[in-house]
C-alpha cells in the first residue's frame, strides 16, 4: 500500500489530468513502447550486465515501469473524476488479504471485461512487473509490496479471460517469495490458490486468455490464440513445479511426486522440453516410486522415458563426439533405471513369497501361480534390459572383461559404474534364481553369477577398489555357498538312496572350499598394510565380518573327506573361526547385538565341537 | 581401514580491514571443539552449536593464548595425512568456505615464516622426511599435476597446450585417473612451488578471459608420491604409491550476481524458479525417498565430475580432512551458517560401502539341527562313558541311539542327515581328496556343466572399430606413461614449463629472469599492471610490465595481450617516459575489463 501512495504521489501531475480523461493515440503508443522497452531491459538487456553493476538494466527497466504506472494513475485519476468518485473511493479498508481464505473470485467484483476491470489489470499487471522487478533486484519487502497491490487489484474483478493469466502470475511469484522466506505454508496458500483458479477458469471459460503482455500492445501485435494458450499454460506448468517443491518441502513427499510427475506431462502435452533431459527426469522419477513400491507408475515412467529418449534421435557419428557421449551415457542411465525397477519387483515379489527360512512357502502355491505369470514377463524384460544395457553402453560393456579383449578392453573409463551394473545383473540372477524350480537351472543361473564377479573381483586394484571388491568377495562367497547346497540337494534328488558319488564329493568340496575363500579374502581385506587383523572391528564392518567368520566355521565342517586327519584339521579351523565370534563379543559386548544368532549359536558350536574333535581323536587312536 | 570418517575442522579469521571499516560484529564464539554462531539479526534466538574435530580460533592475534597458528592446524591435519601418505594410503583435504573466509590463507598462506599454510608446509615436511632417507634400496619420486573443474568441465592447469576439457575416468588396476592430464615430476619443493603458482596463473588467465568467477570452480591439487623398494635378493621393485589431494571447493557464496539465481548453496524451503531444475527436485525427492527405505535405486548424477572427486576420496581406502574457513562478521551470516551446516554434513559422510548379505536363516535352521545332533550325542555319549568308561576307545558309534550318531566321516554325515541318506550305507569312495582351502578352483565349466552361450560374448561385437581403436589408444597411452622414466618424465616437465612461459610471454606477462613466477615480485623499478580478482588467490597474480615508450593493450598484436568479451582490439594504450626523477606512467583510453579489472599501479 505503502509503495503506491508513494508512487501514486511522486508521480507529477501532468496537465494531462485536465484533459481528456483518455490517452490520445499518441500517448498511448509511447506507454506501449516503454512497456516493450522495458521488457527487452529485463529479459536480454540485463544478461549482458557487467559483474560490478549487475542490475543496470533491471534499474533502467524499473525506471520504465514507475513512469508507466505514473501515467495510468493519472489517466485513472482523470477518469476517476469524470466517473464522479471512482473506485478508490468504495475501496475497503483491506487487511492483508490472505490467499485461500478470500471469497468468491469468480462471482465478485467488476466484471474483468469492464473499463473498470481493464484499468485495475492494467495497473495490476505494472505493479506485477515492478514486484518481479524488484524482487530480481534483491530488494524483497519492496517487491512484495508491489505484488501485493496487484492482489489487491484484481480482487476489485472478476475472473475472466482479460485477468486470469494475471491472477495466476502474480500467486506464482508470491508463492516463490514466501518460500525462500521459509514461510512454506504461505506459499502453498498463494500456490493452491494459483491451482484452482486456473481449474475453475479452465471449466467455466476456457476461452485463450490474453496475456499481460497484451495490455501495453497495440493492436496490431496482438498474439495469436495459439500463442495465448502457451503462455497461460506455461503459467500453469510453472504453478504445479512450484507446489511439487512446495509439497516436497512440507514433506508431503507423495503429494510432491504427483505434482512433479504431472509438471513433466505437461511439458510433454505442451510440447515444452528438450528430449533427453525430459527422458531422464521421468527415468529418476521412476527411482521415487519403485523404492514406493509402486512399480505401476515407475514402468509407465520408464516406458515414457525411453519413447522420448528415443526422440532426441541417433546421434550421427560424425557429431561431436562429445555430445554423442552425453547422447550415450543418458541412454546408459535409463537403462540403469529399468535394471533397478526389474530388480526391485523380483526382490519385492520374492521377498512376498519367501517363508521365514528364504525358501519357497509351499502354502502360497496358488499366489505364486499368479505372480509367476507376472514375474516370467519381467524376467523376460530384466533380460532384456540387461542385454539392451550391454549392447548400449559400450563402454560399460560387459565384453570388456571377456578373454581376448581383456588386453586393451580393461580400460574402461567408468569402472565402479561397471561393476554397480554388474552387481544388480548379478542380483537379477539372484532373484530370478528364487522362482526356478529346476535346480540345475537355479544353479546356473548362480554360476552366471560367480562367472560375472569372479574376474572382476580378482582383477581390481585392491588399493582404489577396496569397498567394491570386499562387496564382491561377499557376495562370491555367498553364492558358491548357495551353489554347493544346491549341489548337494540336486545329488541327493538324483542319486536319491545312493551315496554320493566321487564326482559330486569333489563339486561339492570345491564350491565349499571356494566360499570359504571367498569369505577369507574378505577378512583378510580388513588387515592393516601389516597384514595384522585389527582387534577392533570398524562399525561398518563389523557384522559383516563376524558372519563371514561363522560361516566359515560352518563351510570348514562340511568339507567332505574320508581322512580322519584332512577331518581333524577342517574341524579345528571350525571350532577356530567359532570361538573368535564367541571371543570378540566377550571382549566387544556392544558386538553381541549385531550376530544375536550367530553368536548364541557359535557358542553352542565352540562348546560341542570340542567333543566331535576328541571322539575323531579316539577313533583315530584306536585305529592305529 | 575402511569406515574412517572425514574428520572437519572449521576456523574463523580475524576480521578484515572492510569489515573493521563497517564495524562489523563477530558472531563466531568457540569453546573447545564447538563453535557457536549467532544471528545478529535476532539475538534473542539462541546461538547455534556445532561440534567439529577441530574449531580453529584465529580471530585474534598469536597473544591470545586460545589462538590457533598455522603451524597448529598443520600439525593437526597435515601432519596426520602426510603420515597416511607415507603408510601407503590415499590423503585427501578438502578447503570449502565463501570467499574471502580464509580459506587460501589456510591452504596457501603466506610466504613469511610461520604463515605458510597447510601445502607449503606439507610439501616441505615430505621433501624433508624423503631427504632424510639413507637406506639405497628405498628410492621415492613425486609428480605433481593442477586441474581445475568448472561446470562439469575439467582443465589441466600445468600444460598450456591441454585445450578443452579432459575425461575423468577410472581404470580397473590404476584406479581413477583424468585421462591426458599432465602429471610433472618434481625434485623438491620450490619446484611444486612454482607449478602451484603457473597452475594459478592459468587459472586466472581463464577466469578473466572466460568471465567465470572462481567461486564456482574447484580446483584440484594433486601430489602422487612413489616409495619404491628394491629387494636386493630378488631385484624386484615393489612400489607404494599414494595421492595427496589438496581440494579447493567452490565458494558457497551467491556463485553470479549477474541475475542467475539459485545458485546460493541454501539449505530449506527455497523454491528452484526455472523449469530446467526439475531434474535436481525429482533427483532430491527420489533420493529423500531411498534414504528411508533401503531399496536400490539409480538417480543420475547430476554434478558427475564433483561426484567423482568424492567417491575417489570418500570412497574408501583413503583419508579425508575437511576444514571450513569462516567469516567472523555479521554481515556474513547467512554464508557462515550455511558452510557451518555443510561441514556439519560433511563429518556424517562415510563410505557407505555396506555388505549386503544374504539371509543366512537357512544356514541356521541347519546349524540349530547340528546343535541338537551334537547335544543328543554329547548325552548318549555322557550316558555311555558312564557305564562304560574304559570301552571308549572301541566306541562304537554306528549303533549310536536313534541313528543319529556317528563321527565317520562325520561332516559329510552332517551333511546329508537331514537329506535322508546315511554315510553307513555308502561310505564315501576312497578317491574323494579334500580339496584344500587354497587350491585354485578347477574349471568351472567342468563343475557344472554349462553350455549355455554367453550374453556378454554377444555384446564384444558391437564395438565398432572406432570405438575398438579409440580403447587401444588410451591403453597404449597408459603404457607409454608407465614405462616412462623419471628422466623422460623430468625432461618432459621442462619441455610443458617452457611452453608454459612462452604462452605467458607472450600474453605480456612477465616472468622473472629464473624463469620463475612466483607470487608477486613487485618490481621497484619498473611501472606494471596487475591484475585483481575478488578471490585473492587469484588476485595480483599476474604481472604485465609497461616498458618505457608505448605499451599497447589489447586483443591483437599488442604488448599486452588480453582477450574477454570486454576487450577492444586495441584496448588502451600506455606511455612511459622518463624523467629526472623516475617514471610516470600515464594511463590513456580507460575500459572496463570486467572480471578482473587491471589496475595501473603508478610509481612515486
Amino acid at each position: 500500500m505503502a509503495a503506491t501512495q508513494q508512487e501514486a504521489r511522486s508521480c507529477a501531475r501532468t496537465p494531462k489530468r485536465t484533459n481528456m480523461a483518455s490517452f490520445n493515440s499518441n500517448e498511448w503508443r509511447a506507454i506501449c513502447d516503454k512497456f516493450t522497452n522495458a521488457q527487452n531491459l529485463t529479459e536480454i538487456e540485463s544478461r549482458n550486465d557487467p559483474e560490478n553493476d549487475p542490475f543496470r538494466s533491471k534499474y533502467k527497466a524499473r525506471e520504465l515501469l514507475r513512469e508507466i504506472y505514473c501515467s495510468l494513475k493519472n489517466f485513472e485519476a482523470g477518469e476517476g473524476e469524470e466517473e464522479g468518485g471512482g473506485e478508490s473511493g468504495d475501496q475497503r479498508p483491506t487487511e492483508q488479504p490472505v490467499d485461500g481464505q478470500r471469497e468468491d473470485l469468480f462471482g465478485q467484483g467488476f466484471s474483468g471485461d469492464s473499463p473498470a476491470g481493464l484499468r485495475a489489470a492494467k495497473l495490476g499487471a505494472v505493479e506485477y512487473y515492478l514486484g518481479v522487478n524488484h524482487v530480481d533486484t534483491e530488494e524483497l519487502p519492496a517487491g512484495q509490496e508491489h505484488l501485493m497491490n496487484c492482489m489487491k487489484l484484481l480482487e476489485r474483478c472478476r475472473v475472466s479471460s482479460l485477468n486470469v493469466s494475471l491472477f495466476i502470475h502474480v500467486r506464482n511469484q508470491l508463492g516463490i517469495l514466501w518460500a525462500g522466506r521459509d514461510e512454506t505454508e504461505t506459499a502453498q496458500g498463494f500456490l493452491e490458490t494459483a491451482e484452482s483458479i486456473y481449474q475453475r477458469y479452465m471449466k467455466e471459460d476456457g476461452s485463450p486468455p490474453t496475456d499481460m503482455t497484451e495490455y501495453f500492445a497495440a493492436e496490431e501485435s496482438l498474439l495469436t490464440h495459439q500463442e495465448r494458450i502457451k503462455r497461460f499454460e506455461l503459467a500453469y506448468t510453472h504453478t504445479m513445479y512450484y507446489l511439487a517443491q512446495v509439497y516436497k518441502n512440507l514433506g508431503q513427499t507423495e503429494r510432491a511426486a504427483t505434482y512433479c510427475h504431472t509438471t513433466l506431462q505437461r511439458q510433454l502435452q505442451l510440447n515444452q522440453f528438450t528430449p533427453m533431459e525430459w527422458a531422464l527426469n521421468a527415468a529418476t522419477l521412476s527411482q521415487y516410486y519403485i523404492t514406493k513400491g509402486r512399480y505401476m507408475e515407475g514402468r509407465h515412467c520408464l516406458s515414457a522415458a525411453t519413447v522420448i529418449s528415443d526422440l532426441a534421435g541417433e546421434v550421427p557419428s560424425e557429431a561431436e563426439s562429445e555430445r554423442r557421449e552425453h547422447l550415450r551415457q543418458k541412454r546408459a542411465e535409463i537403462a540403469r533405471c529399468w535394471i533397478k525397477y526389474c530388480l526391485n519387483l523380483l526382490q519385492d515379489a520374492k521377498k512376498q513369497l519367501e517363508d521365514n527360512i528364504g525358501e519357497l512357502d509351499t502354502d502360497r502355491q496358488e499366489e505364486l501361480k499368479r505372480a509367476r505369470r507376472r514375474e516370467e514377463e519381467e524376467e523376460e524384460k530384466g533380460r532384456k534390459s540387461a542385454l539392451l544395457f550391454g549392447s548400449e553402453d559400450t563402454f560399460d560393456s560387459i565384453a570388456s572383461i571377456e578373454e581376448k579383449a581383456k588386453d586393451y578392453f580393461q580400460m574402461d573409463g567408468y569402472v565402479t559404474d561397471h561393476i554397480e551394473i554388474l552387481q544388480d545383473h548379478s542380483a537379477l540372477f539372484r532373484s530370478l534364481a528364487f522362482f526356478e524350480e529346476d535346480l540345475e537351472r537355479r544353479c546356473k543361473m548362480h554360476k552366471r553369477r560367480v562367472d560375472m564377479l569372479e574376474p572382476i573381483c580378482n582383477d581390481l586394484n585392491a588399493q582404489y577398489y577396496l569397498m567394491i571388491r570386499r562387496q564382491l568377495m561377499f557376495e562370491l562367497a555367498e553364492t558358491y555357498n548357495e551353489m554347493m547346497d544346491l549341489k548337494l540337494a540336486l545329488a541327493n534328488r538324483q542319486a536319491d538312496t545312493q551315496s554320493l558319488d566321487n564326482h559330486t564329493i569333489k563339486k561339492f568340496n570345491h564350491l565349499c572350499s571356494a566360499s570359504a575363500k571367498y569369505f577369507q579374502m574378505f577378512l583378510d581385506s580388513l588387515c592393516s598394510p601389516e597384514g595384522k587383523f585389527p582387534e577392533r572391528l570398524e562399525e561398518e564392518v563389523l557384522r559383516p565380518a563376524l558372519v563371514a567368520r561363522f560361516r566359515v566355521a560352518r563351510l570348514h565342517s562340511r568339507f567332505i573327506s574320508t581322512s580322519p586327519t584332512v577331518q581333524l584339521d577342517n574341524l579345528n579351523k571350525s571350532l577356530e573361526n567359532y570361538k573368535y565370534v564367541v571371543q570378540y563379543c566377550e571382549a566387544n559386548p556392544e558386538a553381541g547385538a549385531t550376530v544375536e544368532t550367530e553368536l548364541e549359536l557359535s557358542k553352542e558350536m565352540a562348546g560341542l565341537l570340542p567333543l566331535k574333535i576328541n571322539r575323531l581323536k579316539a577313533r583315530m587312536a584306536s585305529n592305529n | 581401514m575402511a569406515g574412517a570418517s572425514v574428520k572437519v575442522a572449521v576456523r574463523v579469521r580475524p576480521f578484515n580491514s572492510r569489515e573493521i571499516g563497517r564495524n562489523a560484529k563477530c558472531v563466531i564464539q568457540m569453546q573447545g571443539n564447538t563453535t557457536c554462531i549467532s544471528n545478529p539479526k535476532q539475538p534473542k534466538d539462541g546461538a547455534k552449536n556445532f561440534t567439529f574435530d577441530y574449531s580453529y580460533w584465529s580471530h585474534t592475534t598469536p597473544d591470545d593464548p586460545g589462538f590457533t597458528s598455522q603451524t597448529q592446524v598443520y600439525k593437526d591435519i597435515g601432519e596426520e595425512m602426510l603420515l597416511h601418505a607415507f603408510e601407503g594410503y590415499n590423503v585427501c583435504i578438502f578447503a570449502y568456505g565463501q570467499t574471502g573466509a580464509g580459506k587460501s590463507y589456510t591452504m596457501m598462506g603466506k610466504q613469511e615464516p610461520g604463515q605458510e599454510g597447510i601445502i607449503p608446509q606439507l610439501c616441505e615436511d615430505l621433501f624433508q622426511r624423503t631427504g632424510e632417507n639413507t637406506d639405497p634400496d628405498l628410492t621415492y619420486s613425486v609428480e605433481v599435476s593442477y586441474m581445475e573443474i568448472y561446470c562439469e568441465r575439467v582443465r589441466d592447469l600445468l600444460n598450456p597446450k591441454s585445450q578443452g576439457t579432459l575425461r575423468v575416468r577410472e581404470h580397473p588396476i590404476l584406479g581413477p585417473y583424468v585421462e591426458d592430464l599432465s602429471k610433472l615430476a618434481v625434485t623438491g619443493f620450490t619446484d611444486i612451488r612454482d607449478l602451484m603458482d603457473a597452475g594459478n596463473k592459468a587459472r586466472t588467465v581463464a577466469a578473466t578471459n572466460m568471465n567465470e568467477t572462481s567461486s564456482r570452480s574447484h580446483a584440484v591439487f594433486t601430489i602422487v608420491f612413489t616409495q619404491k623398494r628394491r629387494d636386493q635378493m630378488t631385484s624386484l621393485d615393489t612400489e607404494k604409491v599414494s595421492k595427496i589431494s589438496l581440494v579447493d571447493l567452490a565458494g558457497s557464496e551467491r556463485a553470479d550476481s549477474s541475475g542467475a539465481k539459485g545458485m546460493r548453496l541454501k539449505e530449506g524451503a527455497n523454491i528452484n524458479k526455472s523449469l530446467t531444475t526439475l531434474g535436481k527436485v525429482i533427483s532430491a525427492l527420489a533420493e529423500m525417498q531411498s534414504s528411508k527405505k533401503r531399496k536400490s535405486d539409480f538417480i543420475p548424477y547430476r554434478d558427475s565430475v564433483l561426484t567423482w572427486l568424492l567417491k575417489e576420496n570418500l570412497g574408501g581406502n583413503s583419508r579425508t580432512a575437511m576444514i571450513a574457513a569462516l567469516s567472523p562478521a555479521d554481515i556474513n551470516y547467512e554464508e557462515t551458517l550455511s558452510t557451518l551446516r555443510y561441514a556439519d554434513r560433511a563429518k556424517q559422510i562415510r563410505c557407505n560401502a555396506v555388505i549386503n548379505e544374504d539371509p543366512n536363516a537357512k544356514l541356521i535352521r541347519e546349524l540349530k539341527a547340528e546343535v541338537e545332533r551334537l547335544r543328543n550325542l554329547l548325552f548318549s555319549q555322557g550316558l555311555q562313558e558312564l557305564l562304560d568308561n574304559a570301552v571308549n576307545n572301541n566306541n562304537n558309534i554306528n549303533n549310536g541311539p536313534g541313528g543319529v550318531a556317528g563321527a565317520s566321516p562325520s561332516p559329510l554325515q552332517l551333511a546329508l542327515t537331514s537329506n535322508g541318506i546315511t554315510p553307513e550305507n555308502g561310505p564315501a569312495p576312497p578317491g574323494a581328496e579334500p580339496v584344500s582351502e587354497g587350491d585354485t578352483p578347477a574349471d568351472p565349466d567342468q563343475l557344472i556343466e554349462d553350455g549355455e552361450e554367453r550374453e556378454e560374448g554377444e555384446s564384444t561385437e558391437n564395438i565398432s572399430k572406432e570405438e575398438a581403436a579409440e580403447r587401444l589408444m588410451e591403453t597404449e597411452k597408459i603404457i607409454a606413461e608407465l614405462n616412462e622414466t623419471w628422466e623422460e618424465k623430468l625432461r618432459k616437465t621442462e619441455s610443458i614449463r617452457l611452453e608454459r612461459e612462452s604462452l605467458l610471454v607472450e600474453m605480456g606477462v612477465s616472468i622473472k629472469e629464473d624463469g620463475g613466477t612466483l607470487g608477486v615480485f613487485s618490481p621497484k623499478g619498473t611501472p606494471h599492471l596487475v591484475n585483481l580478482n575478488e578471490d585473492p588467490l587469484m588476485s595480483e597474480c599476474l604481472l604485465y610490465y609497461i616498458k618505457e615508450g608505448v605499451t599497447r593493450v589489447g586483443q591483437q598484436d599488442v604488448d599486452i595481450k588480453l582477450s574477454g568479451q570486454f576487450i577492444k582490439e586495441i584496448h588502451c594504450v600506455f606511455v612511459s617516459e622518463t624523467n629526472e626523477q623516475g617514471e610516470a606512467a600515464r594511463k590513456s583510453v580507460s575500459g572496463g575489463h570486467s572480471g578482473a579489472v587491471s589496475r595501473s599501479r603508478d610509481l612515486r
